[in-house]
């Protein structure tokens, strides 16, 4: 027997992960479209986690940002939710564990997360509680289409028809 | 047909418009997966072919600069100090305000070797006029008309803040003049942009070197920081140049 709060519940996810989707798509055309005007610079940004040698930071800084606006135009459409959803977790998962690595090793840097990035100047702080929490939060937002993937207004709804 | 099998038949037809629903639902999650795969790969490798089609710009180094053409010296002495500073970084302003004369003064003493990198890491900081990239590009063409420490000391002197509109061209060929620098070949080569292909190659020097912020400070190569990666103060520069010479 369902409760009437779990048919509400039923009633409520597709708008749930709908809202979800979108404010990911739009996550992800923003930092990628900031990155996307100077590679140069995504570069440096990537190169300053100093994680890998400057070539690697290079392809990495460069394919970053295409990435990024693909990834936002899918969950804008809404293709492969599921899919396009654990692609953002596992990305969100990998800047979170950069971010954590520059902050344990004292390194001073903007996470480049929604700019080019790179050193700070003396006078700036470092803000890595916030990039942190931030992501933790847009990870979750992916875990939401993954586990309910099923969403309003989406091309994957107009592929299977009416469920 | 008894009204008990009329059920069952209804019955037997939903669960196989439920197979076939579930099925047509396996194939286009299979479908979408595979386009969705396919479209990110399309969109890295773009990335990638946009970055290796953009080193072929063509780059005029400018003759007197030295070390793989990415620094403007001063002095001939022994032990050679590395600064790379971007224009528009106060750090940067402040480095050379505190400890810019003593070095300035060493390399006139024979001390040293002062090589000064112009890097432009900080062209988001200037509202999109790139003043980075463009001061940097300017001190190369005043490099080449002798004057890259009276052009460089006045750019600092009338440092923009970050994120403003950085000096116009026009405001750059002005201070020069300020400093006896009025060739028409300066003024074109600021006008015209020819050394900005070259900016962004030391710029890129400057990473490969596993350099990230500004100013940097090597002396003999071996980088110089103060205390917790700060800058380093006047009399630790000192102390440092002081060693290397023996």
């Amino acid at each position: 027997m369902e409760t009437t709060r779990q048919i509400r519940m039923t009633v409520a996810w597709p708008w749930i992960s709908t809202a979800a989707r979108l404010v990911l798509a739009a996550v992800w055309l923003v930092a990628g479209s900031l990155k996307i005007g100077d590679l140069a610079a995504s570069a440096r940004a990537v190169h300053a986690y100093d994680l890998m040698s400057y070539d690697t930071a290079k392809i990495v800084g460069a394919v970053q940002p295409f990435l990024e606006i693909a990834l936002g135009l899918l969950l804008l459409i809404g293709l492969a939710t599921r899919l396009t959803g654990a692609i953002s977790a596992a990305l969100m998962a990998i800047f979170i564990a950069g971010i954590v690595s520059a902050w344990a090793r004292g390194l001073r840097i903007d996470c480049g997360c929604f700019s080019s990035g790179g050193d700070l100047g003396v006078g700036e702080s470092t803000a890595y509680s916030v990039d942190i929490l931030r992501d933790l939060a847009f990870l979750a937002l992916s875990g939401i289409l993954v586990w309910r993937p099923r969403t309003r207004f989406s091309l994957d709804g107009v592929l299977m028809g009416k469920q | 047909m008894s009204k008990g099998s009329k059920e069952r038949s209804a019955r037997a037809r939903q669960i196989v418009a439920e197979q076939k629903a579930a099925e047509r639902r396996r194939t286009v999650t299979l479908w979408t997966s595979v386009a969705v795969v396919l479209i990110l790969f399309v969109a890295g490798l773009f990335g990638y072919t946009v970055l290796s089609g953009q080193d072929d710009g063509k780059v005029t180094t400018p003759s007197v600069a030295v070390d793989e053409g990415t620094a403007f010296a001063t002095g001939t002495g022994p032990v050679t100090v590395d600064v790379y500073e971007d224009f528009i970084c106060p750090t940067c302003r402040n480095f050379e305000t505190a400890t810019g004369p003593t070095l300035k003064r060493l390399a006139s003493d024979g001390k040293i070797t002062l090589r000064f990198h112009p890097v432009a890491i900080l062209d988001d900081y200037s509202n999109g006029t790139q003043y980075s990239t463009r001061s940097a590009a300017a001190s190369a063409a005043a490099a080449e008309e002798g004057k890259f420490i009276e052009f460089h000391d006045v750019l600092y002197a009338n440092q923009p803040p970050e994120g403003s509109s950085g000096l116009s061209d026009a405001k750059m060929i002005e201070l020069a003049a300020t400093v006896g620098l009025t060739s028409d070949t300066f003024k074109n080569a600021v006008n015209e942009g020819t050394y900005k292909a070259w900016a962004a190659q030391a710029t890129e020097t400057f990473s490969q070197r596993g350099f990230n912020g500004t100013p940097t400070i090597t002396v003999d190569g071996q980088v110089v920081t103060g205390p917790d990666k700060t800058v380093p103060n006047t009399a630790l520069i000192t102390e440092t140049i002081e060693k290397a010479a023996g």
